[in-house]
């Protein structure tokens, strides 16, 4: 009798652990699902099904950095199989990831993704390893300077994939009723404006405005402003970040940060969170701005999501420029593109190649494919051609300040750490732990140890 | 002869039964750990297809970055602290709990508990602790303390990773401590009451030496854990605010993969290695000369 006992535990125990070896072939399921959730993931390294070439369709892989559209970019891939009978995985990245981080991942294990969704920073570091795309169709209709940095050394390496943008999101129905008067975010031309607005909300009993203390947020997106009203373009922009690195350039002489910061004097008088600058997050400054708690939230377009499932019948959203004052123009967002989709050529066939640059055009051309990206994953698209916009106040916003002209072009090539280090003074300053000097110190230390 | 045989035997039963283990313990860790330390004499970046020797330059990069030391001392200073409040613990929980009292072993069940709990789901737990739970009753009940989120303060959010790992660990050494007090020899511990030792006197004279094993392991493993943090860094306060709980390992990960600075990350890593090494080898020996056998 023990013997018999003994032969069955040992069975199951080998049953099991040949089930476990089984359903780690069928990650993409599991990991799906665990994007959904706030999981960090603490090792990089992802069980992702290979290409195989052995079957009768293509098989290609596509790697989402983006976590707010997981879900919809699973239904356009089912609506891409089901047009071209190409299959398409879409392989998820944990929140807080960077691609970066992901995609060395997958390359080092040999499990490079077809088709990867990349920051435009990192291109150039991927140079030898992905496809060159001059001669493709789309680049005619790509929005003018969106392929600028993709271009690296006469190859086009990337395709533009999302345009998106950012500064004061406002709560119209929470402003006007806080104020009792209508609002017309165009009567806001500068600094002083702003401050009489938040002050005739906040005697209303609302909040002026909620910032949340994420070091990506103050770090990489408030402080680019301006930068991007000083280079204007890509070039412009490491033209500064040079003179930073040498010294050459300081800030107490970069006007227009300066500019910057005494706005940002402002909305840190005004903050919601005033009392405990560093507890907010990211969903509390959705919740805050959606629910009209807060009237403005510096944000971007990427959180129509979290904003709309929150706000319930109130749809009526949209962006003010972050005052910077400067003489002679006008105040404008930042937007472009920002992320950027290239296609491996290392570790992939020909039909796979081809069949992911079909996908592309699909995307620009087809009407399902532009549904897809537009409608399904809220993006907005960085193509001419395509005359569909995004169901959502946000998008529509940036895309008048767009077509107005009133806007920054983003900076996609700061260091990789960027965010990491200047948001984490940032959030000192915020807190206000230093003065702005010392923030100015501890930013050109940071510029000063860059190569 | 006979005794070459009894050697091929030898040899041939540990490749029977740990042959497998073995084959994985050395190419998980080994020879990724060999390679490493090939590769901190290189500049490559992970990615490029080409790369150079360039000798000692990530090291004398690691003596350079200033960051990395500052790291290391706050982690040198929370391995202290937890070091001493786990074993204190642990030690006067084992002894509470060897002692005799009612239901003693629901409570070492109880107490060990919180070792299951991974480093993740536990981290996010105490944070949702800390910034809301605390923070809604301090409010409430007016308690200054608690009315702000510990995490948001550099000095309180140092005391919140001390006493999740305390909390963690605690459980686990006093398991540890609970074996090395059952194995005391009833006869040595009544010799001595015979003899008039008080309780103190016991303690300190005849029971410590007789469980100093027991505080060679559990020291080191409190040592190695406290040094090696990292999930529970993550979780908890993501070395935040602005990187004043950043711990060592979790210095070490973003340098090489947020930073992307591979070379200097992996050079820091072994350095963290050694030093980690040094320390515990040396705990380790001295402890085991003080042991004492019955």
């Amino acid at each position: 009798m023990k013997k018999v006992v003994s032969l069955f535990l040992v069975l199951v125990m080998v049953f099991s652990l040949a089930a476990c070896g089984n359903s780690n072939d069928g990650a993409s399921g599991e990991t799906g699902s665990s994007t959904t959730e706030d999981a960090t993931e603490t090792n990089t390294d992802d069980s992702s099904t290979e290409d195989t070439s052995t079957s009768s369709d293509v098989k290609i892989t596509f790697l989402n950095t983006k976590g707010e559209i997981q879900a919809q970019l699973e239904d356009v891939a089912k609506v891409f199989q089901a047009d071209t009978g190409i299959e398409l995985e879409i392989i998820p990245t944990g929140a807080g990831t960077s691609p970066f981080e992901k995609m060395s991942a997958l390359y080092a294990s040999g499990n490079a993704p077809t088709i990867s969704m990349m920051d435009a920073g990192d291109l150039e570091k991927f140079e030898d390893k992905m496809l060159d795309l001059t001669g493709e169709k789309w680049i005619d209709d790509a929005m003018p300077g969106s392929l600028d940095v993709a271009r690296i050394n006469d190859k086009l390496l990337a395709f533009p994939f999302a345009v998106e943008g950012f500064g004061l999101i406002y709560n119209k129905t929470a402003i006007e009723s806080a104020t009792g008067e209508a609002f017309d975010p165009d009567a806001i031309q500068s600094r002083e404006d702003l401050e009489t607005l938040f002050q005739d909300i906040e005697a209303g009993g609302i909040a002026p405005i909620v910032i949340s203390p994420l070091d990506w947020s103050l770090g990489a997106h408030y402080t680019q402003i301006a930068f991007s009203q000083r280079g204007g373009n890509i070039a412009g922009h490491n033209e500064i970040m040079d003179k930073l690195k040498t010294g050459e350039l300081t800030f107490s002489e970069f006007d227009a940060f300066n500019s910057l910061m005494d706005t940002f004097d402002i909305l840190a008088r005004y903050n919601m969170d005033k009392s405990d600058p560093l507890s907010g997050t990211y969903d509390t400054g959705a919740e805050a701005v959606a629910t009209g708690s807060a009237a403005f939230w510096f944000m971007g377009n990427w959180a129509w999501p979290q904003i709309n499932e929150m706000s319930g019948d109130n749809k009526e959203f949209g962006f003010l420029p972050v005052p910077l004052d400067m003489e002679g123009e006008d105040n404008k967002i930042s937007a472009g593109p920002t992320k950027y989709v290239a296609l491996d050529q290392e570790q992939s066939t020909p039909e796979q190649q081809e069949a992911a640059k079909q996908f592309l055009n699909w995307i620009v051309y087809e009407e399902n494919g532009q549904k897809g990206l537009v409608e399904t994953c809220s993006i907005i698209p960085a193509f001419l051609n395509i005359d569909k916009t995004p169901d959502d106040a946000l998008a529509k916003s940036v895309l008048d300040y767009m077509s107005e002209g009133r806007t920054y072009a983003m900076v996609l090539t700061f260091p990789a750490d960027y965010w990491a280090e200047v948001g984490a003074s940032f959030q000192k300053h915020l807190a206000g732990l230093t003065t702005r000097e010392e923030f100015y110190e501890e930013m050109e230390n940071y510029w000063e140890i860059q190569q | 002869m006979a005794g070459k045989n009894k050697n091929k035997a030898g040899v041939g039963q540990y490749f029977l039964y740990a042959g497998v283990t073995t084959f994985a313990f050395v190419t998980v860790m080994i020879i990724p750990f060999l390679y490493g330390i090939f590769l901190t004499f290189t500049n490559w970046n992970g990615l490029a297809s080409e790369w150079d020797f360039i000798g000692i330059t990530n090291y004398l990069g690691v003596f350079k970055d200033k960051a990395f030391w500052e790291s290391m001392a706050i982690t040198v200073k929370y391995v202290l602290f937890v070091v001493i409040f786990t074993n204190l613990i642990a030690f006067f929980l084992a002894f509470i709990l060897t002692s005799g009292i009612k239901f003693e072993n629901v409570y070492r069940s109880g107490f060990f508990t919180p070792n299951l709990l991974g480093g993740i789901i536990l981290g996010f737990v105490w944070r949702f602790l800390f910034s809301n739970v605390f923070v809604y009753f301090g409010n409430q009940l007016g308690i200054d303390m608690f009315s702000s989120s510990w995490l948001g303060d550099p000095n309180k959010a140092f005391w919140t990773m001390v006493i999740v790992t305390v909390w963690q660990l605690s459980g686990y050494l006093m398991i540890i401590y609970i074996a090395g007090f059952t194995n005391i020899p009833k006869s040595v511990v009544e010799a001595a009451k015979i003899d008039g030792a008080t309780g103190l006197r016991r303690i300190i004279h005849i029971i410590i030496p007789l469980i100093v094993n027991a505080f060679t392991i559990s020291v080191f493993l409190s040592l190695q854990r406290a040094f090696m943090v990292y999930d529970l860094n993550l979780a908890l306060t993501d070395g935040g605010p602005f990187n004043s709980t950043r711990m060592v390992s979790m210095y070490v990960y973003n340098k090489a993969f947020l930073a992307q600075n591979y070379g200097l990350g992996q050079a820091e890593a072994i350095v963290l290695f050694i030093v980690v090494a040094i320390i515990t080898t040396v705990q380790v020996k001295y402890s085991k000369s003080k042991e004492v056998e019955a």
